[in-house]
């Protein structure tokens, strides 16, 4: 926690607590003799409490015109969420709908289908820290990991913009697991994958992949969004020469994810119904104690130092009708 | 006794000084007009922007790292309520990261997600400026943003005259600014390999220095070796400069009279009135803050209070 000003030069001011400091602010009265007059600790107790009521009054008008304020504040809080990175897709393919058409009309691409789910997904996931990346040919860093919704949910409306490429499904994953390399682990961290295709991944990039899966526990959800009549990633070949993973890119990048010994679970959608299915899914299970401070936004304390000293202003008017005046 | 208190001046002074803090707790602001913007950047990140034409305290910096620096800087100087959006260039048309998001609220996001932008975040190569300029205007002419479009102009490969893009469909539609990067002497473009390393510079090998896409330049008949079926393009091996890159500013100048964007450099983007001038702000009520007049009249009143007078100028006819 930590005190700091909007204006902090307006504190110069501070200097003229010197006025009080040498003058008690009540009217002198001419003696002929002041030895004449009697010693008197009460009279000179209040002089004392004048003296700094006074200061007290004149640091608090400008502790309030430099704009005091708390900042870096922060409560530790156990709650239940996680650290989320969404991977989205934003391959041409994303424009079309699950039957594999441009849609027309009342029929929904597949990318509307998954921003419409997500926006709602991270409107509910309210004590989560989210990221968001994308990936077509190249890895796109969107949002860094964040609980301001409202930065999401505007980079999630930004994929109503036209889809760019192809698929190059290892970049994205790395650019998704580089989102947790500053991040201390608690609570869960789950990089949730939402594609309508898959790609064959080199061995170069597998290898450092591994690495990284191995390096940054996390749990991955991919939310296949099977386009009609596209091979599903529990389907096998009828004719063996087409098992390899250019020719089921689906299939083989679901074995990969299966021998990374982390908690891996896809879902196949035909349809946005499913893809709220899946969505609620991981809503129900990513529900782990997560221990984390949270940060309190800045504390405006001018209103406290004005009141402060309107009450202070309001004792010295008090004393002031206690003056014996002669 | 009262009335006699009421003669002290020192009271008149904390009573005024107390209506002062009275009114400043019922008025603390006022509405006031002030110029916010709304902006989406779209930031150039083909390769020519890897260029080392500037220099930071005597480094050698990119384009792309001083158009990261600058914007990152102007982010801390838009007044709040102002926004935002983010989008980068590549071949020949725009990815937009996020629409536009208030700045003061957002700022940590904004400022890191300009920090993390990459020559790698391309999705292909090529770089058609006029072509990219199009299909972003179009892409954004129904948002109410003004477009600040940030590149150095420098074509690859460069347009045929014959294929110049149009864009009377989008002229005037859009509010916005060309904002030219880079310096006027060609410098090489740094060539980088499959890991990220540098790998050299461009050479002349490297780049087509024309394009031989459809049919070519009016005029061509003159070419040595033409050869309308066979050699349309001449038979000289096209030479060029196009491995260096230098700002096209009269390009840029160009297309922004054709679009009706206006123009500046990047260097002119660390002044708000290059802004101004180029006629995106807006204005818009906010309340401002005007609780330092009532405060501030108020301590002068109390600092009359505790000035040490001498005898003779209080309490007069008491004597």
């Amino acid at each position: 926690m930590t005190f700091a000003f909007e204006t902090p030069w307006a504190l110069s001011g501070l200097v003229l607590i010197l006025l009080p400091l040498l003058d008690n602010g009540v009217g002198k009265t001419p003696y002929p003799w002041l030895r004449l007059i009697p010693e008197d600790p009460l009279s000179r107790l209040f002089s004392l409490c004048l003296h700094l009521l006074g200061m007290a009054a004149v640091a608090a008008l400008i502790l309030g015109l430099a704009g005091l304020y708390r900042t870096g504040q922060k409560i530790e809080r156990i709650g239940h969420g996680a650290h989320i990175v969404l991977l989205l897709d934003r391959s041409n393919s994303m424009d079309n709908t699950f039957a594999g058409r441009t849609p027309s009309g009342d029929e929904e691409s597949k990318a509307d289908a998954a921003r419409r789910l997500l926006t709602g997904f991270v409107d509910s996931r309210k004590q989560d820290l989210i990221g968001l990346a994308e990936y077509s040919t190249a890895p796109l860093f969107i949002m860094p990991l964040t609980d301001n919704k409202q930065a999401l949910q505007a980079a999630i409306a930004a994929t109503k913009t036209p889809a760019l490429a192809y698929t190059h499904i290892s970049k994205g994953l790395a650019i998704a697991l580089s989102y947790f390399k500053q991040q201390p682990l608690t609570g869960a961290r789950i990089v949730l994958l939402v594609s309508d295709g898959a790609a064959a991944i080199d061995p170069d990039n597998e290898q450092k992949l591994r690495e990284w899966f191995k390096q940054y526990p996390v749990s991955l959800y991919w939310i296949y969004l099977r386009t009609e009549g596209s091979p599903g990633i529990d389907t096998f070949p009828e004719d063996s020469r087409n098992d390899n993973a250019q020719a089921m890119p689906e299939r083989y990048l679901h074995l990969f994810f299966k021998s990374l010994n982390i908690p891996y679970q896809a879902y196949q959608a035909e349809s946005p119904d499913a893809v709220q299915q899946a969505i609620a899914d991981i809503d129900r299970l990513e529900n782990r104690p997560l221990h984390y401070w949270q940060r309190l936004p800045k504390q405006d304390l001018s209103n406290v130092c004005y009141l402060w000293a309107v009450i202070l202003m309001l004792l010295l008017l008090g004393l002031k009708f206690c003056e014996v005046r002669r | 006794m009262i009335k006699q208190a009421f003669k002290d001046y020192r009271v008149v002074c904390l009573l005024l000084a107390l209506t002062a803090m009275a009114i400043m707790f019922i008025y603390p602001g006022e509405k006031r007009i002030q110029p916010v913007y709304r902006l989406i950047f779209i930031v150039d990140i083909t390769r020519s922007m890897n260029a080392t034409d500037y220099q930071i305290n005597g480094k050698a910096v990119s384009r792309l790292d001083t158009v990261k620096q600058t914007l990152r800087d102007l982010l801390l100087k838009l007044p709040c309520q102002s926004e935002v959006g983010l989008g980068i260039f590549t071949e020949r048309r725009s990815a937009l990261l996020f629409e536009p998001l208030e700045i003061c609220s957002s700022y940590a996001e904004i400022d890191s997600t300009i920090a993390r932008l990459d020559w790698r975040m391309a999705w292909a190569a090529d770089s058609r400026i006029a072509k990219g300029l199009l299909s972003t205007l179009d892409m954004l002419q129904k948002r109410d943003s003004a477009i600040l479009f940030i590149t150095d102009g420098q074509e690859a490969p460069p347009v045929n005259p014959r294929y110049r893009t149009d864009f009377s469909s989008i002229k005037k539609r859009v509010k916005g600014m060309i904002i030219g990067t880079g310096g006027l002497n060609p410098v090489p473009i740094p060539k980088f390999n499959a890991n990220g390393g540098q790998n050299g510079f461009y050479t002349p090998d490297d780049v087509p220095h024309r394009s031989t896409f459809g049919l070519p330049p009016s005029g061509s008949e003159q070419v040595e070796g033409y050869n309308a079926r066979n050699a349309a393009f001449g038979s000289e091996a096209a030479v060029g400069n196009e491995h260096l890159s230098a700002l096209h500013e009269s390009y840029l100048q160009q297309l922004a009279v054709e679009t009706g964007l206006g123009y500046a450099r990047l260097v002119d983007l660390k002044a708000l009135e290059t802004l101004q001038t180029g006629g995106l702000a807006e204005p818009q009520a906010v309340v401002a803050d005007v609780r330092w007049r009532a405060a501030l009249t108020a301590w002068i009143l109390l600092l009359f209070c505790f000035v040490p007078l001498p005898a003779k100028f209080t309490n007069k006819g008491h004597q």
